[in-house]
């Protein structure tokens, strides 16, 4: 099987094993220059249309509507700027990017700090049933959202949830918690049993030994799992349109469905709402990046 | 999991006590979530699935009626079908990413911008993802448009035209927006493998393409069935916004997925008993599928 990292500090500076400079000059030797133009040349396209929906938005919301042409790709010769004002002002768009930030840090935090605590229960505790409550809380992985939808809403109403930041911030957190907890309880296996005896010998407590040693070695894990968590909570769709009907709890995700609707054929308008909707995640993207392969290492990966 | 109590002996039965404790007390948040929006809400939907309901008089108790009409539900057994059409995305991408999440390991020319690119798609909403498609797969979009310059438009079309395209359109799109994280567990599995194992084999002459299949591939079996059941889950459990953004379940039915079954079910017509007991069927499919990525993804670790 897999060999493992299991020293902390490896896992955490990512160090490759040869310098990359090396492994550079090995994939030239390796492949002949025919096969590393094809190679390179396929990687470009592909990189080209990872970034060709933030080009697309970008170019069609400086247009105005007369200028808009579906089959043109490049950006206009003047630049107009009167799409933005129009999603400012008719779209509400203001209301719902700052529901979107809410709900999003919202239950990021309350999933990351829940799923910390289980996966220190899970990897470094002892107790009767943690090996198939564990299991029972992965087992929801496999489940398709929208299997619950009819449950859940009536349960949001009978909790006097709907309309609320609350039903989705709960509801997202209870999404995230299968995977979150699975990768914070292998994340935290792969610390070494030998940090906790030791903070033990101390007298420190098992509450002491989460919040002073294991807590402070997370934060790999918690840039990942923070990535993925605001990525779903900015995105999902299917409850936020359900559970959030009122303009002044919608997210700009379902926010800007409803421009969709109002500004039909205005093209313009539409991408420019989508580029506002698309840019903070994006940023959160780039922000949390350096985070993401690392926590993963430890992981997901055995 | 830890074998050995990791406490001096004299200490151990204190130790024990307090850790069965604070370990119980850590599980407890992430338990609740799973139990109050997860497993309770999945009872009702079985509960709901042996009854006739239109979500505003009481259920009307049915037995097993409404397995016995999805079996002969011919828009059910074809949305069924579409689900596993849609798993043809799952090869490509198991065996795709990891060829690019190698190249990447290799550090070809350009990594850290590809791989910061490769994730972007992942970053989108679907929703956006729908929008745009929209725009470029009409007729008078840029696809067309270009077909048309360059004297060929005669293939020019409706990419969501037909059935065939329609499904195919979102397969590719599929692929597109989820590759980023099948890059991203494999990139993470590599930097967890020993590199004396690629060394010794290169020691012997190996080439770059014998090392990818001969000397990773097996050593990471685990990962590779990880990718392969996330995105196993993915074709039959997270279509939904896809196929709602992109083709609206048409042209017809054909794009129809069991999930947008049970959507349109519960809130189109209003069969809030049927749509359940087609999330039931959907579920326990799902859960055999679920069942086996468990015991992947923690098989070496129990």
């Amino acid at each position: 099987m897999t060999i493992a990292t299991h020293d902390p500090a490896a896992a955490q500076t990512e160090a490759p094993p040869a310098p990359w400079r090396e492994r550079h000059i090995r994939w030239r030797r390796d492949h002949r220059l025919p096969a590393r133009v094809l190679i390179i040349f396929a990687l470009v396209l592909l990189a080209l249309s990872a970034i060709f929906p933030l080009y697309f938005m970008a170019q069609a919301a400086f247009r105005t509507q007369a200028q808009w042409n579906s089959s043109e790709l490049v950006f206009p010769t003047s630049l107009s700027f009167g799409t933005f004002k129009q999603v400012w002002l008719g779209g509400e768009v203001g209301v719902f990017l700052r529901n979107s930030f809410v709900i999003t840090v919202g239950s990021t935090a309350l999933s990351l700090v829940i799923s910390t605590m289980a996966g220190f229960s899970f990897a470094k505790t002892r107790w009767p049933l943690r090996t198939v409550t564990y299991y029972f809380v992965l087992s929801w992985l496999a489940l398709p959202p929208v299997v619950l939808i009819v449950p859940i809403y009536i349960e949001m109403v009978q909790l006097h949830l709907i309309n609320t930041y609350f039903s989705v911030i709960l509801l997202y957190t209870a999404f995230n918690i299968p995977f979150d907890t699975f990768l914070m309880t292998a994340y935290f296996r792969s610390l070494p049993d030998d940090l906790v005896e030791a903070a033990r010998m101390d007298n420190a407590s098992p509450h002491q030994i989460f919040r002073m040693v294991l807590v402070p070695l997370a934060r790999p894990a918690l840039g990942t799992l923070a990535i993925f968590n605001i990525l779903y909570a900015w995105n999902e769709f299917i409850f936020a349109l359900l559970l959030l009907n009122s303009n002044n709890v919608k997210t700009l995700t379902v926010g800007v469905l409803q421009l969709q609707g109002r500004y039909t054929i205005n093209y313009p308008v539409i991408m420019a709402g989508l580029l506002v909707a698309s840019i903070p995640v994006v940023a959160a993207y780039l922000f949390f990046q350096k985070f993401l392969v690392r926590g993963m290492v430890a992981g997901a990966v055995r | 999991m830890s074998r050995s109590s990791p406490y001096a002996p004299h200490r151990r039965q204190r130790s024990a006590r307090l850790d069965r404790f604070w370990g119980v007390l850590y599980a407890v948040p992430a338990l609740a979530f799973v139990i109050i929006f997860l497993a309770y809400p999945l009872v009702r939907v079985f509960g709901y699935s042996l009854t006739s309901w239109n979500g505003i008089g009481a259920p009307i108790w049915q037995g097993f009626h409404n397995f016995g009409a999805l079996v002969h539900d011919p828009v059910f057994l074809d949305a069924l079908r579409n689900n596993v059409i849609y798993a043809i995305s799952v090869p490509i991408e198991v065996i795709g990413a990891l060829v690019i999440a190698y190249l990447l390991h290799e550090r070809i020319p350009g990594w850290r911008v590809f791989r910061s690119a490769f994730f972007l798609p992942a970053v989108y909403s679907t929703v956006v993802i729908g929008i745009i498609a929209g725009v470029i797969l009409q007729t008078t979009g840029p696809i067309d448009g270009s077909l048309r310059a360059v004297g060929l438009s005669s293939l020019a079309k409706n990419w969501l035209g037909s059935p065939a395209d329609a499904r195919t359109a979102i397969i590719a799109i599929v692929i597109w927006a989820n590759f980023g994280y099948s890059v991203l567990i494999y990139l993470a599995g590599m930097s967890a493998l020993d590199p004396q194992l690629a060394e010794a084999a290169r020691m012997d002459g190996a080439g770059s393409w014998y090392i990818l299949f001969r000397v990773y591939g097996p050593n990471l079996r685990g990962v590779m069935q990880l990718v392969l059941v996330i995105n196993t889950v993915t074709a039959f459990a997270y279509m939904f916004t896809y196929i709602y953004v992109i083709t609206n379940g048409g042209p017809g039915f054909s794009t129809y997925s069991a999930e947008y079954f049970i959507y349109d079910k519960a809130f189109t017509f209003g069969q809030l008993g049927y749509a359940s007991a087609a999330g039931v069927v959907l579920t326990l499919i799902i859960a055999v599928l679920g069942y086996f990525q468990i015991r992947w993804i923690t098989g070496g670790q129990q």
